[in-house]
Parts: structure tokens; C-alpha cells; sequence
């Protein structure tokens, strides 16, 4: 049997760890460049794509691509500690070697965004694929395509707060942009709002008209605000969110993440609260 | 399409041919009695007349393991060796229940995304069918709209008739083996084909309402009754020739160099489904029961056209503790005329 030189949707492409940023205790961020120039060139993602991220010998884990596209010759993204491959990736440091392969599943539907407001809601480490949607709408001449832009985000405690650097400093700079930030329980280091997601949504009551909401964190977080949408007038079809389902091909053959018919690595991650209500409820 | 006639004698002497020449892969019995695809050298060993194989021809296209890559770090970085090539093979006897299961796999591996292992291997490998001319009582094939005798999915189908066997050529690849061995193919003559008869006897249940049912019914009473009493065991899936669902995994001694490897995996197992923070979106066996049915009789429809079962009986004979997928047909068919059992 010998080796073969077609198109192999699973050879990982080699990729160098550039920089590594501690977000929380168990959340760090990786910037990574693709060892041959050729393929960080040609490798064009989309807000809300995933990758399949190989450490050779450990495996491979699915994680969201949390750096905008409009941010060339690198690529970033945020990984929580949770077993064995992401133990390994927290590990690494700068100069470590690893194999990066997609960008697979769809994308954030933002050609329908345009001209529109966009509220973001985010829980944890939830807040790393929204991030590649709402870099990719600051950056630069995109501003101007899209209207106001809210953003509220929680995680448990200050501690567990992603992107900090983000939250509490790049993003408040915009134009037209409110960041709305809370933490689950009372901290003396912190003069923010306590609260849970949810509920903090609910307080600040964004209207939805002409107004899409985009969401993603711990699904029970997901659920409520969901709910809290949909009380607040916005209609499924105004509801984004991503899924996570396992994975493991990432290309729609090993089986794995389906949701009835559909496979979350092909037909997702992101859908519309209008086509998660078509689909059966396992997920 | 070219009929030809094939005189037992002659197969023998084709089958001792292609064993030689390329590599041949045959039902044969091994000797507990088993009968398996397996590569044989010998013709003598092949079978002419068999029920269905304890597990079907997949593998040899679709490998229980099968190493992806080889990876080593090295001075000048990471050296990746692509495993996917492929040798030319003919795959001889297969069963018409089987040649269909391998067209409902062809589109999960075709597609956006190109599966080079499975596709390879399916380019460089002939496919020679065999009519059944004993069906086994655990067969119900006819139930997906063939039978023992259909031959799609064969480059050529081979139906016992007189003394030998009816040879249907059906592609190029199959016109390209008649070429080779020209000597050994005859004219077809008239004596009638067995499997006409055969068809008759081969289980056909009743598939309608059904699909409408599960379409409109993701929750129903009746997953209730079927999932209690299976032992999460997955025998069902390893022995069906349409499952594709596969695990993937790297080995390595440590140090610099391994492989990536691919095996078959299970949608009957908790693992399965299972996420970090211990969230599971099939979290018990009736989920889990529940999906291995809807992708056979409802997913892989919807997905790509074609049934997600082939009526080979496999999955009946294996389970332990007789979940019969004939049984939940007939089930089903009676909750969508009569809203229950
Ligand atoms: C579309 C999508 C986007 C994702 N984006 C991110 C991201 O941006 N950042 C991030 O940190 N994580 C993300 N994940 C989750 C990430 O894939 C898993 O946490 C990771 O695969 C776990 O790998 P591991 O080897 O460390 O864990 P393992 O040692 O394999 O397992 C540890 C635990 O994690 C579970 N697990 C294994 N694989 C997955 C999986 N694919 N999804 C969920 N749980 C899993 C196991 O069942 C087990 O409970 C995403 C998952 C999906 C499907
Ligand atoms: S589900 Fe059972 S009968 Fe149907 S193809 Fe698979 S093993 Fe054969
Ligand atoms: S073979 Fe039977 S017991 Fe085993 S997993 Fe399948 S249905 Fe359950
Ligand atoms: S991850 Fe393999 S099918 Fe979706």
C-alpha cells in the first residue's frame, strides 16, 4: 500500500504556537501560524467556523476560530482546559508544534446582518466564537455596515472573566458600541454588575426591533436566554445561535454530531432559534 | 449491457486467475465454521453458495482500523506520511443486500469533503455480485424494493442458471475482467435464472407510513417499549453493512514519531455523545436505541436519498437479546395506521 498525493481532508497542516495568553485559570489563548505561508494564505475562514486542532500523539479537539478574518497571518483561539488534548495544548508554549486543519461548518450568517442592530450575549469561554463575529464587524470599514452593537457577557467570577482586554477596553472604545458585563456572585475586587446572564439581559432590556441577537455559553445559560429573548419580543428568526455537539471528523463522516438529519460539523454550528425548533430536541 | 454465461468449471479457473493476478477477497469459511470475506489464494476455498457473512464486505473499503497517517518531527519540522493508497482488488460474491449497502455508504464518503481512504479503495476495486439462491430466513431484503437477484452496485452480477452462472455485465470495470479472461465467458444461454424463485420466498414488510411517522414523531411511546431491555453492547452496529461511524485517534511511543489511526465506533455507546462538563445529548439507551433506528429508517433518507438498511438481517441474528429491527417495522407500521400498538 503506498502513499498517495490527492487532496486529504484529515492531514492536518503544520502550525507553530506564536504567543499564549493566559485568560483565566483554566482558559488560554493560542495564536497560531500555519508553517507554510502558502496555507495561512489560502486558509480563509469565516466568523463562527471551527478547525480541527492536532497535537501529534495526544489527538485532536474541534475549537472555535475566535480570531475575525479581518485579522490576517494569524489565527487565535480560546481553549478551556477539559481533558486530554486540551490539557496538552495548555501546555505548549511559544514555538511548539501543532497541526491545524478546516475551517469547517458554516458561518455567522452577517450578510443578513448588514444594516442591522446586533446584540451579542455570551457566557464563559462561550464568548470565543462570538468574538470572530464581533471583531470581524468593528474592524475597520465594517463598522460603517452595521448598526449598534451591545455586547453583555458574564462568567462566575471575576477570575473567569475571557478576554478581558476586550471587554473591559477595546470593545467599550467603539463607536456605537455598550459593553454590559457581570459576574455570577459578589466579589470585593469588583464595582460591576452581579448577576446571572440571563437575568442581566433581562435588566437591560434591549429592543429588538431591526435588531439581531446572536448567543453561545453553557447550555443551560443558552436555554434561559433563549427564553428571555423570545420574552422580550425577538422573534426566533432574530436568534442566533451555535451548537456544540462532539465531534471528531469535522467533515461530516465519522457520525458523530448528528441532530437527526443534520450534522453539526457540516450543517452548523450556528442556526437560527427557527431551525433549532425544527430539529429534534437532542442537544 | 453484455449477458454472458459462466460454466462452474470456468469460474473456478477465473477465480484461481484473478487470485494470481490481482488480489482477490472472497467468502470463504474459516475453520470454526464462520463465514467471512477474506483474501484467498486458493479458489478451491471460495464459496459459491452461502448465507449472508457474520460481517459484511465493508471493511475492504471501510477498514474496522485503518491507519490514517504517519507523523515524525524531525530538524526540518513536522513530516506527514499520507496512508491512503490503495491496492487494485477484485471483491468476489457479494450479495445484492450487501452491493446496496455499499451504494447508501458511497455518498457519506463522497461530498464536499472527500474521503481519499474509502474512495480510493472503492476506485480500485471490482466488484463481481452473487444472487442469493438461499436466503437466509433472517433476510428481508425485498422489503427495500430488491431482491436476491438484483445486481445494482456489481460491475458484474453473477445469478446461478443450469450449469453455471449468468454473468451480467454491468460497467466498464466489469467489461475490462470479461476482457482479460475472454476465454472463460460463453454466450448467455435460456435456462432460466433460480433467483426468480427466491425472490418469492425472501421477507417483504410493509414500509408504508413509516417514514411519514418518524418524520412527524420524534418522541413516541413506542421507544418506550424497545430500548429497556438492550445491553448497550453494539453489536448491532459493528456487524451492519451501512454503519459508518468511526472514532479517531493517534498512537505513539513517545518521543517523535506515530501514526493516526481510525476505528469503528458506536452510536449505541454513552461514550459516544459524551462532552466535557459531562453534558450528553443521548444520555440513556433510549436515546440512543432510539437513534440508531432513526438513522436506518428516517436520517439517511433525508440526508442522502437512500435507505439506511438493506434488509441483510445481520443486526437480528447478533443481538443478544433480540431486538429485531423486522419486529420494530411491523411496529411502527401499525402505530402509524392506528396511532398505537
Ligand atoms: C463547534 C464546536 C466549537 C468548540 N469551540 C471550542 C472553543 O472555542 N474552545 C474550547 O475550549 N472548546 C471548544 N469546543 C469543545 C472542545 O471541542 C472540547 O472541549 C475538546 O474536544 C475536548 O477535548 P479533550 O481531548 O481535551 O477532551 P477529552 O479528553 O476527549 O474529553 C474530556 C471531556 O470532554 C468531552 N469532549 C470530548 N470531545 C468533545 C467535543 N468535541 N465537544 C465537547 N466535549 C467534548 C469528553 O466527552 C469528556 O467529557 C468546541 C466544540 C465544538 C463542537
Ligand atoms: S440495520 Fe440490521 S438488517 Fe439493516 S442493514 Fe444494518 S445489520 Fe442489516
Ligand atoms: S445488539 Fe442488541 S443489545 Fe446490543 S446494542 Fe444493539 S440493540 Fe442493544
Ligand atoms: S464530526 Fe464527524 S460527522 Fe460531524
Amino acid at each position: 500500500m503506498g502513499n498517495c498525493k490527492c487532496d486529504n481532508p484529515y492531514l492536518p497542516y503544520p502550525a507553530t504556537i506564536k504567543e499564549v495568553i493566559d485568560e483565566t485559570v483554566d482558559v488560554k489563548s493560542f495564536q497560531m501560524v500555519f508553517d507554510d505561508p502558502e496555507v495561512m494564505e489560502s486558509f480563509k475562514q469565516q466568523p463562527g467556523q471551527v478547525a480541527q486542532i492536532s497535537i501529534f500523539g495526544v489527538g485532536e479537539a474541534t475549537i472555535s476560530i475566535t480570531s475575525s478574518p479581518t485579522r490576517k497571518g494569524i489565527l487565535e483561539f480560546s481553549v478551556k482546559k477539559v481533558g486530554q488534548l486540551t490539557a496538552a495544548l495548555h501546555d505548549l508554549g511559544p514555538g511548539s508544534r501543532v497541526g491545524v486543519r478546516g475551517p469547517y461548518g458554516n458561518h455567522f450568517p452577517y450578510e443578513i446582518m448588514k444594516g442591522r442592530d446586533l446584540l451579542f450575549v455570551g457566557g464563559g469561554i462561550g464568548l470565543a466564537p462570538l468574538r470572530s463575529l464581533i471583531d470581524f464587524v468593528l474592524a475597520g470599514e465594517n463598522r460603517k455596515e452595521f448598526g449598534k452593537v451591545e455586547i453583555i457577557y458574564g462568567a462566575r467570577s471575576v477570575d473567569d472573566l475571557c478576554f478581558k482586554y476586550d471587554i473591559l477596553d477595546n470593545w467599550p472604545k467603539y463607536d456605537n458600541t455598550d459593553v454590559y458585563v457581570t459576574i455570577d456572585r459578589a466579589d470585593m475586587a469588583w464595582q460591576g454588575h452581579v448577576g446571572f446572564v440571563p437575568s442581566y439581559l433581562e435588566e437591560v432590556k434591549p429592543s429588538p426591533l431591526n435588531k439581531y441577537a446572536i448567543t453561545c455559553g453553557p447550555p443551560i445559560m443558552i436555554k434561559f436566554v433563549l427564553q428571555a429573548l423570545n420574552k422580550m419580543g425577538f422573534q426566533d428568526g432574530q436568534i442566533i445561535t451555535t451548537l456544540e455537539m462532539k465531534m471528531k471528523c469535522g467533515i461530516g463522516k465519522c457520525g458523530r454530531c448528528n441532530i437527526g438529519s443534520k450534522f453539526v460539523c457540516l450543517d452548523g454550528p450556528v442556526f437560527t432559534l427557527s431551525q433549532l425548533k425544527e430539529l429534534p430536541p437532542e442537544f | 449491457m453484455e449477458k454472458l454465461f459462466i460454466s462452474r468449471d470456468s469460474l473456478k479457473k477465473l477465480l484461481d486467475r484473478l487470485a494470481r493476478n490481482l488480489n482477490l477477497v472472497a467468502p470463504v469459511k474459516d475453520p470454526e465454521g464462520i463465514i467471512m470475506f477474506g483474501p484467498v489464494a486458493d479458489a478451491g476455498q471460495v464459496l459459491l453458495e452461502y448465507q449472508n457473512s457474520t460481517l459484511p464486505p465493508k471493511s475492504f473499503f471501510f477498514p474496522q482500523t485503518e491507519r490514517l497517517f504517519k507523523f515524525s518531527y524531525g530538524q526540518e519540522g513536522m513530516a506527514l506520511e499520507d496512508m491512503c493508497g490503495s491496492d487494485k482488488r477484485v471483491l468476489f460474491g457479494v450479495h445484492p443486500c450487501d452491493l446496496k449497502s455499499i451504494l447508501s455508504l458511497d455518498p457519506v464518503f463522497a461530498g464536499a469533503y472527500k474521503d481519499p481512504y474509502y474512495i480510493n479503495k472503492r476506485e480500485n476495486s471490482a466488484i463481481i455480485g452473487l444472487a442469493c439462491s438461499n436466503p437466509s430466513p433472517g433476510c428481508f431484503c425485498a422489503t427495500f424494493g430488491f431482491g436476491p437477484d438484483d445486481g445494482e452496485g456489481s460491475d458484474i452480477m453473477l445469478t446461478p442458471s443450469g450449469k453455471g452462472f449468468d454473468a451480467d455485465v454491468l460497467t466498464d470495470k466489469g467489461q475490462e475482467i470479461v476482457a482479460s479472461y475472454k476465454d472463460l465467458f460463453e454466450k448467455a444461454g435460456d435456462s432460466p435464472r433460480i433467483a426468480g424463485e427466491t425472490r418469492l420466498t425472501v421477507k417483504k414488510l410493509d414500509l408504508t407510513g413509516i417514514k411519514e411517522l418518524l418524520d412527524g414523531n420524534f418522541e413516541l411511546e413506542y421507544w418506550n417499549q424497545v430500548f429497556e431491555k438492550c445491553l448497550g453492547c453494539g453489536i448491532c452496529t459493528y456487524v451492519c453493512p451501512t454503519c459508518h461511524c468511526f472514532d479517531i485517534y493517534d498512537s505513539s511511543k513517545g518521543g517523535c514519531d506515530g501514526e493516526r489511526y481510525r476505528s469503528w465506533d458506536s452510536c449505541m455507546f454513552t461514550h459516544f455523545t459524551m462532552m466535557a462538563g459531562g453534558h450528553n445529548p443521548r444520555p440513556s439507551k433510549k436515546e440512543r436505541v432510539r437513534n440508531r433506528f432513526m438513522h436506518k429508517l428516517k436520517y439517511h433518507i433525508d440526508r442522502y436519498g437512500l435507505a439506511g438498511c438493506v434488509g441483510c438481517g445481520r443486526c437480528v441474528k447478533s443481538c443478544p437479546v433480540n431486538i429485531d429491527i423486522r419486529r420494530i417495522i411491523s411496529d411502527l407500521g401499525e402505530v402509524s395506521r392506528n396511532g398505537q400498538l
